[in-house]
């Protein structure tokens, strides 16, 4: 028989949904930090405000490199309905500890999608895969960092102000 | 879309209906309901995709009477289905049984046309 199926998509249905599935997982971080970058520049955290603009774009940067993927191997890309984005928190220090575990769910899922690669012997989407595997270390790194200048740093007097100006400072070293 | 219905090949069939495709126009037809309906490939992934997403506990729970049926409407079909949980699970049952001889088949066809490894011994 003819593999109708094959002359149309490369790609297996159970892949094809959880690749859509983390499209709108990055949609979801896409929003929540551009709720964070409001709450923090309202707050007057003017660093971290513009820290969470930037996180915004890369994960909707993120969200398009797998939505091109998906649609560049056959499969149908969706566009993503976003609810639950959280619009105030308790604290400067909250709004990262939230972040981090943003992250740490988003790193999950791709552990979880790289899993999946290997039942379905997907090999091409796990390669695919390898590049947000690697961002990932990075982005929880400069989180837990973020996080660590409140202990280091601490938040009397001055210094949520200098927490503020030191966020952008935090850098990653591949090594 | 027009076939003849002579040149369809059956991919799976149950009691309630079947899909069968043509290999001349690269279409999928859905026989259910006592009709034939055309998809075109990637309507009939999207199709199976709706059918699967419909929650039949939810309408079995929910006591109003919309939620006796679910109104299907395929677009780029001429057909609109109005189906209740007994339908549906029929539907679903052929969609599913078609989806399972297509990935089958494909894997035949990969094997078969996929040469041995070479040893290096
Ligand atoms: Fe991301």
């Amino acid at each position: 028989m003819k593999d109708l199926i094959g002359l149309k998509t490369s790609i297996g249905e159970k892949i094809e949904s959880a690749l859509n599935a983390q499209i709108k997982v990055e949609a979801h971080s896409s929003s929540i930090y551009l709720a964070m970058a409001s709450w923090c520049d309202y707050q007057g955290y003017d660093f971290s405000s513009d820290f969470f603009l930037e996180q915004a774009d890369e994960e909707r940067a993120h969200m398009m490199k797998i939505f091109h993927y998906v649609k560049n191997r056959g499969g149908k890309a969706v566009s993503p309905e976003v609810v639950n984005v959280p619009q105030d928190f308790e604290s400067f220090r909250s709004v990262f500890e939230q972040a981090l575990e943003q992250e740490m769910h988003v790193t999950k899922q791709f552990n979880n999608l790289a899993d999946l690669c290997f039942k379905e012997k997907d090999f091409v989407t796990f390669q695919f895969l390898q590049w947000f595997l690697e961002e990932q270390v990075e982005e929880e790194y400069t989180m837990r960092r973020a996080i660590e200048l409140f202990d280091v740093i601490g938040e009397e007097g001055t210094g949520a102000w200098d927490i503020d100006k030191h966020i952008p400072k935090i850098t990653f070293d591949r090594g | 879309m027009i076939c003849e219905l002579v040149k369809l090949e059956e991919v799976y069939r149950t009691k309630d209906g079947a899909v069968l495709q043509c290999n001349n126009k690269n279409c999928f037809w859905l026989e259910f309901a006592g009709n034939h309906t055309a998809f075109r490939v990637q309507d009939f992934l999207q199709f199976k995709k709706t059918v699967d997403q419909i929650d039949l506990e939810d309408m079995l729970i929910d006591s109003s009477r919309a939620s006796d049926y679910t109104l299907l409407m395929p677009f780029r079909t001429q057909r609109c289905f109005l189906l209740d949980v007994t339908q549906l699970l029929a539907l679903k049952e052929i969609l599913q049984g078609a989806m399972f001889m297509l990935e089958l088949n494909s894997l035949l066809k990969a094997c078969l046309t996929d040469k041995p490894m070479v040893s290096h011994n």
